[in-house]
């Protein structure tokens, strides 16, 4: 099975806020970055791939079923890491799992508490003297101990410290290395997770603004700094998010391959120097449309 | 035991236990018209108990497990109805006993009867609506029906005691008719009672998958 997500134009309509046309396809063995500002429809999309959130119009088929057709099984197959914190506040962190652990099919208990320490998560503390990174940890360590092929992580990072966000990151490549697994994962791309991704998509206003393999984008977008001046007018046009500083300018570009030829001088002579753009840099340009 | 189940079934086995203690005892001990006026709290008893179970639930979560929507609703379905059936058999047995009596009649039974499948249809009832709208939006209105309703069966209490022209419920005329049928009569209204639930519990079903307002 080459592709485990396949959705066509899903939409999600809410009073204030709709969720249009969204489609997406994610490869097997691949970490898929959703990414984009608040109310962009990171978490809508994220619940409606993970049947948190009925989908109103679109197709959605997950290992090539659908989750009418075998919800129990899929959600067996994925480890859904909501954004908010869902459980029962009264309750310890035992008992939690020892409610969910009947419904998983393949529930590891060991590794479950293996990662609860490692987490630095009490289990015997109740859910609601849980910090917000713990709880955060809880959802991680649900997600990861029944077998899951398949995370969907909501903001997974968000809560954690450095330590633990970067044990994280360096788990979710080990999740994918074997190409069997896959993730998803959304975030506001400051966290570290930009650094992960393979695929990324960028969402703005309920509408999927941009997709394209993360080197890719890479390639094709270029951070360029350079003697005020020592451009050519025309290149100097088309740049973005330009910054004037007293030693230079600098600006990016999203066609870097088409002005390779006209920067070979500058770059040739030191007037200009190129640099790897940000997501986030990426992000804003194009939300701004600029 | 499912956990679900298990998680659940502790407010309503609460509410079953604490009727039958607080209220049932008056059908054995009291010799004023206890069967007229106490099942008529089983309602409220069973409405509170949904409320004290829908406040503690976490849909959101259970929604992340692999359990699906309809299993979730049957389950707290079949609370309901396990509650107001136990309830139910608990008040026609004490009723069988007393008839000799004379405290329980033939009309009691139907009594009895509509009141456990009216407490069961409102509280299922209740459970489509939090699905439908969320706690936050039907917890004021149940809880201002669960008030009016207590005044009301006070109200009736001290009035059936003190004023002698006041009405009972058992002796309306219908109910006093059913009690005088053959007992095929009471059958299809349980029958009745059974089908309209599972009508109801179609719909919690479609409801619960189809909306958020819950989680």
């Amino acid at each position: 099975m080459d592709t485990v997500v396949e959705a066509r134009s899903l939409t999600k309509r809410y009073e204030d806020f709709s969720l249009r046309d969204v489609s997406l396809e994610v490869r097997c063995g691949s970490i898929a970055g959703i990414f984009g500002p608040n109310a962009a429809g990171k978490s809508t999309l994220l619940k409606v791939l993970a049947h948190q959130a009925p989908l109103q119009t679109g197709s959605l088929r997950v290992f090539g079923l659908s989750f009418e057709d075998a919800e129990q099984e899929l959600k067996n197959r994925i480890g859904y890491v909501p954004q908010e914190p869902v459980y029962y506040p009264d309750k310890t962190v035992q008992w939690i799992a020892r409610f969910a652990a009947p419904y998983f099919a393949h529930w590891d208990g060991a590794g479950f508490y293996a990662l609860l320490d490692q987490f630095k998560v009490n289990p015997l503390k109740k859910v609601k003297h849980l910090s917000g990174g713990q709880k955060k940890m809880l959802s991680l360590a649900l997600a990861f101990s029944h077998g899951a092929d398949l995370l969907i992580l909501d903001e997974p990072t968000a809560g954690l410290d450095v330590v633990h966000r970067r044990a994280l990151l360096d788990r979710l490549r080990a999740f994918v290395a074997g190409g069997e697994r896959t993730v998803i994962v959304a975030s506001h791309i400051t966290d570290g997770l930009d650094a992960i991704a393979e695929e990324v998509w960028f969402l703005d206003d309920g509408r999927a603004v941009l997709h394209e393999s993360k080197d890719e984008l890479l390639s094709r977008w270029k951070r360029i700094h350079y003697r005020d001046g020592a451009l050519p007018q025309a290149i100097e046009d088309r740049l973005v998010q330009v910054k004037r500083q007293p030693f230079g300018s600098s600006g990016l570009t999203g066609e870097f391959p088409a002005l390779r030829d006209a920067l070979t001088g500058p770059l040739a002579r030191g007037d200009a120097k190129l640099d790897s753009a940000s997501l986030e840099d990426i992000l804003l340009s194009i939300i701004k449309g600029a | 035991m499912d956990p679900i189940l298990r998680r659940s079934s502790f407010y309503y086995a609460t509410s079953v236990v604490t009727y039958m203690a607080l209220m049932g005892r008056y059908f054995i001990t009291r010799s004023w018209p206890v069967f007229e006026i106490i099942p008529l709290f089983m309602p409220v008893w069973l409405a509170s108990a949904l409320l004290a179970s829908e406040h503690d639930e976490r849909y959101a979560f259970l929604r992340t497990l692999p359990v699906a929507d309809r299993s979730v609703a049957r389950v707290k379905f079949l609370l309901i109805l396990t509650a107001a059936a136990v309830e139910w058999f608990l008040m026609v047995l004490v009723a069988s006993l007393r008839t000799a009596d004379g405290a329980a009649t033939s009309s009691t039974f139907v009594f009895v009867t509509l009141v456990c499948a009216a407490g069961m249809l409102v509280t299922g009832g209740l459970q489509v609506a939090v699905w439908r709208f969320g706690l936050s939006a039907v917890r004021p209105a149940v809880i201002v029906a669960i008030a009016a309703s207590l005044a009301l069966l006070i109200g009736h209490t001290f009035a059936l005691k003190r004023v002698d022209a006041w009405f009972a419920f058992s002796e309306l005329p219908p109910i006093a008719w059913l009690g005088g049928a053959p007992w095929l009569s009471s059958a299809a209204l349980v029958t009745l009672a059974l089908a309209a639930y599972a009508g109801l519990m179609r719909v919690g079903v479609r409801v619960k998958a189809s909306s958020e307002a819950h989680l």
